[in-house]
């Protein structure tokens, strides 16, 4: 709680200030490599299109965070290592699950809740290796930090539609 | 001492509703802890000299050297000023005025006369203002004086964070009782429990007259609610860790058994981690709408909506910033199997101000009807492309109503072969979305859809 709130005292520096200067940087870069390549309007290039705005959103919105979230951590984990095999990947989420299922949550399948935890792990980057309790705490602030990413997105095509 | 015990009660009325607001403050002191911790020790008896005879001018006295406010107060109470002594405003105001600026000027009081002042102030308290302010400014003072004669005479016994609990009547009892020692000299146990209890809640002496001074405020109810929280729950703590645990707390940093559980480990771990759970579970209710929920699996359920209604809307913003309403088509068509039970409603493709709704899939119908729209007014054969695209097909309303009544159970080859008349194609795959479109510029067309309120019929 606290060096979120010294963080977010100083104006400069809040996550949502520093979330929209680094988008905005790297939609200039998606900018720049789209005059330079051809302007193709096929499904496919516009789905390519598509996904670098959403990665560039999503990393910068991870950048903006730090190594300071377990989700954070994922995703720029996840950016890193794009080039490398599949393989790599499902081997350490299977680790993942092993270790979070070491780490003391053996009651997990009779829980209330444990389908939809397994969604939840799904849907929140690098749900996969946290018990409960650390997921429930990741899911919150990533919806705090999902939340400003869509205010400040919106405006920005506010902004940039006139 | 009925007085007191009042006093106490009052004190204790008003503990509710800030103890958040008290546990930031435990945090924040915290930092400060380090800091304060060694300058305690190097602090100079500044005021030599009190005046026993007349107990206006020794309160003055002990209060004029108090140092001001540090910041983490000032944050909760911008409104305040430190200048503002309510208890003797005729004497104080001229000897506050220096003490402002500086923070380092902190004093420890003398020691030889503590209990003569300690007894000295409990008979002005009790004698002389009917305010209960002015009672728990007298127990902080009392208590700084201890625990700067406890640092001072015991080196330095450590800061033990104590437990922000707000205690039971048996509490408040117990409180005033130790409140009520006469002799600070002879009874070390509670003079140290109280120490321990004061210190543990404040982080160092150069807050406490932070809490004096906030006391004498006649302003602010809740303010003064605040700032009776710590010293009512430092008085609080102080039985409570004397008498061994017996009484059922709730603390947040130590996990005691209580009568009549079983108190083996497991049980314990099991106990917390639920407990943490639940602690997780009401922070997230507050960030997610619709949260009234009470089921714990419904709860959840919901959590996982709202999450999944987030990210679709980061893709479709993402999405939007493309341009283009022909480059909207395939994206949404790529999209929408993944919207779930709640859609957004999304301004056109061209990235029109976002409408936050959490809508049932007639909204991402109507979306998808502007869209079309949109479409038909550039080319006709882009639109038919993004409906094909997003397994949909444009026909009249009079067909429309006919197959919903009449194909409900029905599934690939009767719609087919309805459809294909038309011009319009039907969809390859088996779920089908029958979509009625009203377009206000589509005049005559292959088409005759007629202007009336639109009716998405959809079958998955």
């Amino acid at each position: 709680m606290n060096p979120r709130r010294s963080i977010s005292s100083n104006p400069a520096s809040t996550v949502k200030s520093r979330f929209t200067n680094g988008f905005l940087q790297a939609l200039l870069r998606i900018n720049r490599q789209r005059i330079t390549s051809t302007t193709a309007y096929t499904p496919r290039e516009i789905f390519r299109g598509y996904l670098r705005v959403k990665i560039a959103a999503d990393v910068s919105m991870a950048s903006a965070i730090g190594s300071r979230r377990a989700w954070s951590r994922a995703i720029l984990r996840k950016v890193r290592s794009h080039g490398r095999d599949g393989a790599q990947v499902r081997r350490m989420s299977f680790l993942a699950m092993r270790k979070r299922n070491l780490y003391g949550n053996i009651k997990c399948v009779e829980d209330a809740g444990f389908h939809q935890a397994n969604v939840l792990r799904k849907l929140v980057p690098g749900g996969e290796a946290m018990d409960m309790c650390c997921l429930l705490g990741e899911t919150a602030h990533y919806i705090k930090c999902l939340k400003t990413q869509v205010k400040v997105m919106g405006r920005i095509a506010e902004v940039f539609s006139t | 001492m009925q007085p007191c015990s009042r006093e106490m009660q009052g004190i204790n009325a008003l503990l509710n509703p800030p103890q958040i607001s008290l546990q930031d403050l435990h945090d924040q002191q915290q930092q400060q802890q380090s800091q304060i911790q060694s300058s305690n020790i190097h602090r100079q008896v500044q005021n030599s000299h009190f005046d026993p005879t007349s107990h206006d001018d020794f309160l003055e006295q002990m209060f004029s050297t108090i140092p001001p406010p540090s910041c983490s107060w000032s944050d909760l109470n911008p409104a305040k000023t430190p200048a503002a002594w309510d208890l003797n405003p005729r004497d104080l105001s001229d000897d506050t005025a220096p003490l402002n600026p500086d923070n380092n000027n902190n004093v420890a009081f003398q020691f030889d006369d503590s209990a003569n002042l300690a007894s000295k102030l409990r008979n002005h308290q009790i004698s002389g203002s009917a305010k209960s302010a002015a009672a728990a400014a007298a127990m902080m003072l009392q208590q700084q004086l201890l625990m700067s004669r406890g640092v001072a005479g015991a080196g330095d016994s450590g800061l033990i964070p104590m437990p922000l609990s707000l205690g039971s009547a048996d509490d408040n009892v117990d409180g005033s009782s130790s409140f009520k020692s006469p002799n600070l000299g002879a009874h070390d146990d509670s003079v140290q429990a109280l120490f321990n209890g004061f210190a543990g809640s404040m982080h160092g002496p150069s807050q406490t007259p932070n809490q004096t001074q906030h006391f004498h405020h006649s302003q602010g109810g809740p303010v003064q609610g605040q700032n009776y929280g710590s010293p009512g729950a430092a008085m609080n703590q102080a039985p409570a860790s004397g008498s061994a645990g017996s009484a059922p707390a709730q603390p947040r940093q130590r996990v005691r058994a209580r009568r009549g559980q079983a108190t083996d480990p497991h049980s314990i771990a099991e106990r917390l981690r639920r407990e943490r759970i639940a602690e997780r579970m009401k922070a997230l209710q507050e960030l997610v709408p619709n949260a009234n929920k009470t089921d714990k699996a419904s709860m959840l359920d919901e959590i996982i909506d709202y999450v999944k209604f987030l990210q679709l809307q980061v893709k479709v913003l993402s999405m939007s910033r493309l341009g283009g309403a022909a480059a909207v088509a395939p994206l949404v068509a790529d999209m929408s199997p993944e919207g779930g039970g709640d859609c957004i409603q999304a301004g056109g493709g061209n990235g029109g101000a976002q409408r936050n709704q959490t809508a049932s899939s007639n909204d991402t119908l109507m979306v998808t009807e502007h869209q079309v729209a949109k479409l038909m007014e550039e080319d006709m054969g882009s639109a038919m492309q993004y409906l094909q695209g997003k397994g949909l097909c444009l026909m009249p309303i009079s067909l429309a109503t006919v197959i919903s009544t009449a194909t409900c159970h029905s599934r690939n080859p009767t719609n087919r072969s309805v459809l294909q008349p038309n011009g319009g194609e039907g969809p390859s795959s088996p779920s089908m979305s029958v979509l009625t479109v009203q377009s206000a510029t589509l005049g005559n067309g292959t088409v005759d859809a007629s202007v009336k309120d639109s009716n998405s019929v959809s079958k998955t």
